[in-house]
């Protein structure tokens, strides 16, 4: 059996893997995608940064990674091309989306939820634990031998999801 | 009957050591500010002898205050503490009217000797 | 000489001017010799930047501060929770120990450090390349240190994927205290920095 790998997603990164290995990551008003199959105990981990690909900028020139329209498809094709893992195979949790500077206006957190939550719809993958918002940071680590996250919000006791 | 100073600084760590400095040596603090609006409503307020007066805050920045300050009383006493170091800050707050000029980090003594000259004592 | 190596130079020139000015503020600040362990200038990439970072989770004080004017750059200081208390300590001249809990006032002497330390990298500007820049008030912060780096890399990171970073650590030898310092040029600010160390040939 391969050692577990301890996988540490950075921003606009991606990341996937299989038991025993865990995905890790913190967040503030990025969020982190987490899908796995249960089945097969594969998973992977999107960090997007934004919602959309700005008008002015064409997908081929952009970290896909970065936004939620091309991270999410981004995130289910490397899955998809490493495992042969398919969307209908897969659930997913997402964390993040804080608003962690009081004096930034706009709150990019919540505009992230929002589109994250209609691509997963659109693949037609089901979110089984969204935890999200807060003005504090998240430290979530992904554990791919049973899908849970270990999940603790700064300030807060850790929870398992 | 000591001076009464007004202590403007959005440090809150900043406004205790200068008050600290200042009631150490006779000084009577008689007011504190957070930023430039402050500094303004406080000196109406208050009327000190002296005000020590921060550039770089949120809402009013040092100069605008200083500006405010002056024209409310031509003849108000203001020293500006700040990291600024920078001859076109200095000038300028100089020009405007400040009587003197700290910059940050600064030693003790010369937090006092500014306001000791600014308040004309020997 | 073609415009990347230009670019270093010019970079690695501001970056050891403005860490070394900073680090000598830093030690009139809190009294006490603070020595530069470590002073680069470097191209990252904004996953690999902050995937490090993320790596060795722990909970800091920063303080972000934009600097504005000229050459915009975004700036960044940091310390761990006792390092934080110890600073607070030095600066008020109490005796190491007195602050025992991370309360306003440790915070608002992390945000000064953090005021002073930007302000004296806007000084360096203004005196050795006659250029006008100064910083905007500060923002305190007390997160995961992966959250706050994450955070103060947003903005440049949004249409970049390599980011140009100035990084420094300074170490307060007496009470072994590590704290960390970080500058960004933002957007258009390296053309600017090409410009004015090689005004003849830079500047397009």
């Amino acid at each position: 059996m391969d050692a577990a790998k301890d996988l540490v997603v950075g921003i606009a990164d991606i990341k996937v893997g299989k038991s025993p290995d865990s995905i890790r990551t913190s967040l503030g008003s990025c969020i982190a995608v987490c899908l796995y199959d249960s089945e097969r105990k594969i998973g992977g981990m999107l960090h997007l940064m934004l919602a959309h690909v700005p008008a002015d900028v064409s997908d081929e020139n952009v970290k896909k990674a970065k936004f939620a329209d091309t991270g999410i498809p981004e995130l289910i094709r490397q899955l998809n091309r490493t495992y042969g893992v398919k969307p209908s195979d897969v659930t997913a949790k997402i964390f993040g989306g804080a608003k962690v500077l009081k004096n930034v206006m706009h709150n990019i957190g919540y505009d992230n939820e929002v589109a994250v939550r209609e691509i997963l719809k659109q693949n037609g993958i089901r979110i089984m634990v969204a935890r999200t918002g807060g003005d504090k940071g998240y430290n979530i680590r992904f554990e791919l031998e049973n899908g849970k996250v270990k999940c603790q919000v700064f300030g807060e006791e850790p929870k398992e999801y | 009957m000591a001076k009464r100073i007004l202590v403007v600084d959005d440090a809150p760590i900043i406004r205790l050591m200068v008050k600290d400095i200042l009631q150490y040596n006779g000084y009577e603090v008689c007011g504190e500010g957070a930023n430039g609006k402050e500094a303004v409503e406080k000196y109406k307020e208050l009327k000190p002898d002296l005000v020590t007066l921060d550039i770089i805050m949120p809402e009013m920045d040092g100069i605008e205050a200083l500006k405010e300050i002056l024209a409310y009383d031509s003849a108000a006493r203001v020293v500006m503490v700040t990291a600024i170091d920078q001859r076109e800050s200095l000038i300028k707050a100089i020009r405007i009217g400040a009587t003197d000029y700290i910059v940050k980090p600064f030693e003790n003594e010369r937090v006092i000797s500014a306001v000791k000259k600014a308040l004309s004592e020997s | 000489m073609s415009d990347k190596v230009k670019l270093s130079r010019a970079v690695e020139l501001i970056s050891k001017l403005s860490i070394d000015k900073a680090s000598q503020v830093f030690s009139k600040l809190i009294k006490s010799g603070a020595r530069i362990e470590l002073e680069k200038a470097y191209v990252a990439d904004i996953s690999e930047a902050t995937a490090k970072i993320a790596a060795d989770n722990n909970e800091v004080v920063g303080v972000y501060v934009d600097i504005v004017g000229d050459i915009p750059l975004k700036f960044l200081f940091y310390v761990d929770v006792p390092g934080s208390l110890v600073l607070s300590d030095l600066i008020m001249r109490r005796a190491v120990g007195t602050t025992k809990q991370l309360d306003e006032l440790a915070k608002s002497a992390v945000q000064e450090i953090g005021n002073i330390l930007a302000s004296a990298v806007s000084n360096v500007f203004a005196a050795d390349f006659q250029v006008s820049i100064k910083p905007t008030p500060p923002i305190v912060v007390h997160d995961y240190l992966g959250t706050v780096f994450e955070e103060y890399l947003m903005e440049v990171a949004v249409d970049k994927d390599e980011i140009m970073i100035i990084e420094s650590t300074f170490f307060v030898v007496k009470d072994n205290i590590k704290s960390f310092m970080f500058i960004l040029p933002v957007h258009g600010s390296e053309k600017i920095l090409n410009y004015i160390v090689d005004p003849a040939g830079g500047g397009k």
